[in-house]
């Protein structure tokens, strides 16, 4: 049974994890279900927003924490079970974040389509290179490696050869 | 809920321990305070030590940067360790 158990069901006990130590933060915040697919889900922390920056930090450095704890909790949880890939937010941050990285990859896939020229990116997290790569890999004409050691390592976007 | 008895950061130190460990009645948690801070020790159970540690430390670290976080909101400095 316990290996059985739903994104759903995992996606609730998250949920409940976050608001849970929010209230240990002394805040009035509530789990959204961002999204879910069959092996990944993700929550979004919402509340106010000048006091849930606590939960953000400088830079997403505290919800890089976070999402380190909620991942442990649900292993804790469910040993062995088949658990999804968690993504955890707060305020809407990540979800910024990700749309200004798919705009800034969409800008440079057009200037690699126009003059031909391989273009790379600075260093990321393998979280937000996965956003570059998706992001650049919808764009035909256009496909991308990896290059360097963790964590230097980052994304270059490359003309496809015709 | 219940109204909050000890400090920011030792709720929260609690809370999250509580959802790491197999035996959350066997967390104990010594409170030192100096003028210029806080030091909190949690004590939980030999078993359970290395789930709230983790692998080169990154359980730990985390708490750590989420108890940070709290203490802000204390006006304080704190200092976490874990033992068993």
């Amino acid at each position: 049974m316990s290996s059985e158990i739903t994104v759903e069901e995992q996606q609730k006990m998250v949920g409940d994890f976050l608001e849970g130590l929010a209230k240990s933060f002394g805040l009035e915040a509530s789990a959204e279900n961002v999204s879910a697919d069959d092996d990944s889900f993700e929550v979004n922390l919402v509340g106010d927003k000048t006091a849930l920056g606590a939960l953000i930090g400088p830079r997403g450095s505290h919800l890089v924490a976070l999402h380190e704890v909620t991942k442990t909790m649900l292993q804790r949880r469910l040993p062995g079970a088949n658990r999804a890939r968690i993504r955890v937010d707060v305020a809407g941050f990540r979800q910024r974040r990700r749309e200004i990285l798919q705009a800034y990859v969409q800008e440079l896939a057009k200037s690699v389509l126009g003059d031909g020229v391989e273009k790379g990116l600075e260093t990321m997290n393998a979280a937000d290179r996965k956003v570059v790569h998706d992001t650049a890999n919808e764009i035909e004409g256009i496909s991308t490696i990896s290059v360097g050691d963790e964590p230097r390592r980052r994304v270059v976007l490359i003309p496809s050869k015709a | 809920m219940s109204e909050q008895e000890g400090t920011t950061a030792e709720e929260v130190l609690l809370y999250l321990i509580a959802q790491l460990v197999e035996h959350p009645d066997q967390v104990e948690l010594e409170i030192e305070e100096s003028d210029t801070k806080i030091s909190l020790m949690a004590k939980v159970s030999s078993e359970d030590i290395g789930r709230v540690i983790g692998k080169r430390g990154r359980v730990a670290n985390s708490i750590r940067t989420l108890v940070r976080a709290a203490a802000v909101k204390d006006g304080v400095e704190v200092e976490v360790d874990f033992s068993d």
